[in-house]
C-alpha cells in the first residue's frame, strides 16, 4: 500500500514539475500569461518556473528568420519590366508586440512583411532606372528599404529587419529575347569588324608586297639598262677605235656582210642586169681589158 | 529569477547541488546526487526523518518504502548518467545549451559527458571545408546584357556557437546571400569583365560580399574562396559569340595568308631582279667581248688590205656576191635589147618558189624543168635560155669578209 502511494507520489511529482519548470533556450524568446493576460513580455533564456496551470508560457523562435518573397514583377521608371526576386532577414525584437499582432506565428509574421517588403520595392524601383537597380544602386536601394520598413515594423510586428536583398532580377521572357537578338547583333558587328579589319591587313601585306615586287623589278630594269648601256658604251668605243683607222673599208666590208644578211633566203629573187660588175666576165669574155 | 544565472558560477543556485558540475564535464558523483535527493523528498513530505541523512528511518516500513524508491531513483539515474556520454570527433566541437543558455566553452574532441535533459549538445564540424555550387542562368550585367555564371563558394564554421544560436537554417541563409551577391557583382560589371578579364575580380568581390552578409546575419560561418568555375553568354546567343572567336581566327587567317603571299612574291621578284642584272651583265660582257673581236679581226683584215688593197677588194666583193647569188633566187635580164615593157608575174614565180620548198628539186634536170616552166613569162627574141640555168644548190658560204 505504502509502494503504492510513493509511486503514486513520484508520478505526481513529475507531473507538478513538468509543469512548472520550464526552459527558454537561447535561440527562443517567450512570453508568460497568466489567465491569457500578458505578465512577462520577454523571458530571459534559462530555466524558470511558473505556476501551474494558472501561467502559460508561449515561445517563440528568435534567431534571424529568413522571408523568402515569391519573384514579383515591378516596373522601373522608365517603364521597363523586371522579376524582382528577394529575401529578407528578420528576428523578433518585442516579443511582447510580436505576440499580440502575430498571435505568435512566425509565418504570419513572415507574409506580413513580405508584403511591406513588395511595396517598397515598388516604389524603390518605381523611382529608380533599370540601370540603377541592376547595377550600383542596389547597394542604396536596400538600405533605403530596410530603414523604411524599420520605422513601422518594430512597433507593429515587434520584429526587425536586418536585411533586404535582391536574389534575381530578370527581364520578362518577351525582353530577355530581344536583348538576346540585341546582344547576337551586337556580336555580329564585333565579328565583322574583326574579319574586316583581318582582310584590312591582310590587303595592306599584300600591297606593301606587290609594291616591293614593283620596285625590285623596276630597280633591276634601271639596273640591267645602266649595265647594258655601258657595255654597249664601251663596245661602241672599241668599234669606233677600230673602224676610224680607215673609214672606208670598214664601210666597204660592212656594206659585203650586209649584202650577204639581206640575200640569205630562196626566197629573196634577184633581177640583174648583166652589165653589172659581177658579170663583168660572164659578158664580155676573157679577153683582159 | 531563474535557477542558474547565466555568467555567475552557477553552483549555489543549482538546484541538484552538484558542486563540480560548474567547471568540468566529468560525471557528478552519483550516491551523493541520490542522498541530496531523498533527503529533499524526505523534507517536502515534512515527516519526521529531517536531519539524518539517507533513508535509515526508524520504521521498519518507511525503511522498506524508502529503499524502494530509492533503488527506482538509482536505476533512472544511473540510465541518465549513461545517457549523457557522448563522442566529440576531431573535427566537430560541441556547443552546448544548459537550460538554454549558451556555454562559453566548446566541448574538444574526445569522449564527453554533459548530463542530459539539462544540457542540449549540438556537435558542429568546424574543420571540414564545405563547398557549394551556384549555377545562375540569366543574370543581369551593368550593360544589360545576360549572362550565365557558375560560381563555387568554399566555406567553413568558425564560430560554432553563432552558427547553433543566431541563424535559423544558417545553410539557406548561406544560398540566398551567395546568390544575392553574385547577382550584385554580375550587375556591377559589364560583360565584356566577366567573361574575359575581370572574373578573378568577379569571384574576389563575391567573396567580400558574400563574406560580410555572413558578418550581419551573425551565422559563424567563414568564406575561405569563391571561385567562377564558369561564365559564359546564354545558349540562344553562344552562336554569335562563338562566331566572334571565329572571326578572330579568321582575321589571324587572312593575314598569314597574305603574309604567305608577300613571302612569294617578294623573294621571287629579288630573284628576277638578280636575273636581270645576270643577264645584263652577260650582255655587257657579251657585246663588249664581241667589239673587241670584231675590232680585233678588222685591224687585222686592216693590216692585209693595206698591203695589197687592189687585189683584197676585188677579192672580198667577189666572194660576197657569189654567197649573196648562190643563196638567193635570181631573174638576169638583158633590158637593153628587149622592149621597155616587161611583164613579170613574180608573185606567182615566188609562189611556185615557195611551193617548191616542199619538194625542193634536187637535181639539175629538174631545176632546168622549172626554168623553162618561167621561160615563156619572159619577153624578147633571147628569152628562152637567158634564165640561168646552171643555179647552183648551194655555195659554201664562207666566213665574213
Amino acid at each position: 500500500m505504502r509502494n503504492f502511494f510513493s509511486v503514486g507520489f513520484l508520478f505526481v511529482l513529475a507531473v507538478l514539475v513538468g509543469n512548472t519548470l520550464f526552459v527558454i533556450k537561447e535561440t527562443e524568446r517567450g512570453v508568460m500569461l497568466r489567465f491569457g493576460q500578458l505578465v512577462n513580455a520577454d523571458i530571459e533564456p534559462g530555466l524558470h518556473v511558473k505556476i501551474p496551470w494558472v501561467n502559460t508560457v508561449r515561445k517563440f523562435d528568435a534567431r534571424i528568420q529568413t522571408e523568402d518573397a515569391t519573384p514579383e514583377r515591378f516596373l522601373t521608371l522608365e517603364q521597363k519590366a523586371l522579376e524582382v526576386d528577394s529575401y529578407a532577414k528578420w528576428r523578433i525584437v518585442n516579443v511582447g508586440q510580436f505576440y499580440v499582432s502575430t498571435r505568435g506565428n512566425v509565418s504570419t509574421a513572415g507574409s506580413l512583411l513580405a508584403q511591406r517588403i513588395n511595396d517598397g520595392l515598388r516604389d524603390q524601383i518605381g523611382a529608380r532606372t533599370l540601370i540603377e537597380v541592376v547595377a550600383g544602386e542596389r547597394d542604396q536601394l536596400m538600405l533605403d528599404l530596410t530603414a523604411e520598413l524599420n520605422e513601422t515594423t518594430a512597433s507593429d510586428i515587434g520584429i526587425e529587419v536586418i536585411d533586404v536583398r535582391v536574389k534575381r532580377i530578370d527581364l520578362p521572357d518577351d525582353v530577355r529575347s530581344s536583348v538576346y537578338d540585341r546582344m547576337i547583333t551586337e556580336r555580329n558587328r564585333e565579328a565583322q569588324e574583326i574579319r574586316s579589319r583581318g582582310d584590312e591587313l591582310a590587303i595592306g601585306i599584300r600591297a606593301d608586297a606587290d609594291r616591293q615586287v614593283v620596285i625590285y623589278e623596276a630597280e633591276a630594269y634601271r639596273d640591267a639598262e645602266r649595265i647594258r648601256g655601258d657595255g654597249d658604251a664601251q663596245a661602241t668605243a672599241i668599234y669606233a677605235d677600230a673602224f676610224n683607222k680607215d673609214q672606208e673599208f670598214y664601210a666597204f666590208t660592212r656594206s659585203l656582210n650586209a649584202y650577204r644578211e639581206t640575200f640569205s633566203s630562196k626566197s629573196d629573187v634577184l633581177l640583174l642586169d648583166p652589165d653589172s660588175d659581177y658579170f663583168k666576165y660572164l659578158k664580155d669574155g676573157i679577153s683582159p681589158q | 529569477m531563474a535557477w542558474n544565472e547565466p555568467g555567475n558560477n552557477g553552483n549555489d543556485n543549482d538546484p541538484w547541488g552538484g558542486g563540480r558540475r560548474g567547471g568540468d564535464q566529468g560525471p557528478p558523483d552519483i550516491d551523493e546526487v541520490i542522498k541530496n535527493l531523498t533527503k529533499r523528498l524526505d523534507r517536502l513530505f515534512g515527516g519526521s526523518r529531517s536531519g539524518s541523512g539517507g533513508s535509515s528511518g526508524g520504521q521498519s516500513k518507511g525503511n522498506m518504502s524508502g529503499g524502494f524508491l530509492a533503488g527506482i531513483i538509482a536505476i533512472v539515474a544511473v540510465a541518465w548518467g549513461f545517457m549523457g556520454i557522448y563522442i566529440v570527433d576531431e573535427a566537430e566541437r560541441g556547443v552546448v545549451l544548459r537550460f538554454g543558455e549558451v556555454l562559453n566553452e566548446t566541448v574538444q574532441p574526445g569522449l564527453a559527458w554533459n548530463p542530459p535533459l539539462v544540457d542540449d549538445v549540438n556537435l558542429v564540424n568546424v574543420s571540414e571545408l564545405n563547398a557549394k555550387t551556384y549555377e545562375n542562368r540569366a543574370m543581369l550585367t551593368t550593360d544589360e546584357n545576360i549572362i550565365d555564371i557558375e560560381v563555387t563558394v568554399q566555406y567553413r564554421i568558425e564560430d560554432p556557437a553563432k552558427y547553433v544560436i543566431a541563424v535559423e537554417n544558417p545553410e539557406r541563409s548561406l544560398d540566398n546571400a551567395a546568390e544575392s551577391a553574385i547577382r550584385h557583382v554580375v550587375g556591377g560589371n559589364t560583360m565584356e569583365q566577366i567573361l574575359t578579364t575581370g572574373r578573378d575580380r568577379v569571384a574576389e568581390d563575391v567573396e567580400e560580399r558574400l563574406q560580410d552578409y555572413m558578418n550581419v546575419y551573425n551565422t559563424g560561418i567563414f568564406v575561405s574562396q569563391v571561385n567562377v568555375v564558369d561564365a559564359q553568354p546564354p545558349d540562344g546567343v553562344r552562336a554569335a559569340f562563338d562566331d566572334v572567336i571565329r572571326a578572330r581566327e579568321d582575321e589571324q587567317r587572312a593575314q598569314n595568308q597574305a603574309q604567305q603571299y608577300a613571302n612569294r612574291v617578294i623573294p621571287e621578284a629579288r630573284g628576277q631582279a638578280q636575273r636581270q642584272m645576270e643577264e645584263a651583265n652577260a650582255y655587257k660582257e657579251e657585246v663588249i667581248a664581241v667589239a673587241e673581236g670584231d675590232a680585233s679581226r678588222f685591224d687585222q683584215l686592216l693590216t692585209e688590205y693595206a698591203k695589197a688593197p687592189q687585189v683584197t677588194r676585188q677579192r672580198m666583193y667577189i666572194d660576197s656576191l657569189q654567197d649573196v647569188m648562190t643563196s638567193s633566187s635570181k631573174i638576169m635580164i638583158d633590158v637593153e635589147g628587149g622592149n621597155n615593157m616587161l611583164y613579170l608575174p613574180l608573185d606567182k614565180m615566188l609562189e611556185q618558189n615557195n611551193s617548191a620548198i616542199g619538194a625542193r628539186p634536187t637535181n639539175d634536170q629538174e631545176w632546168r624543168d622549172l626554168a623553162n616552166e618561167i621561160a615563156p613569162y619572159l619577153p624578147g627574141p633571147t628569152n628562152t635560155g637567158s634564165v640561168d640555168r646552171s643555179r647552183l644548190s648551194s655555195g659554201s658560204r664562207g666566213g665574213r669578209p
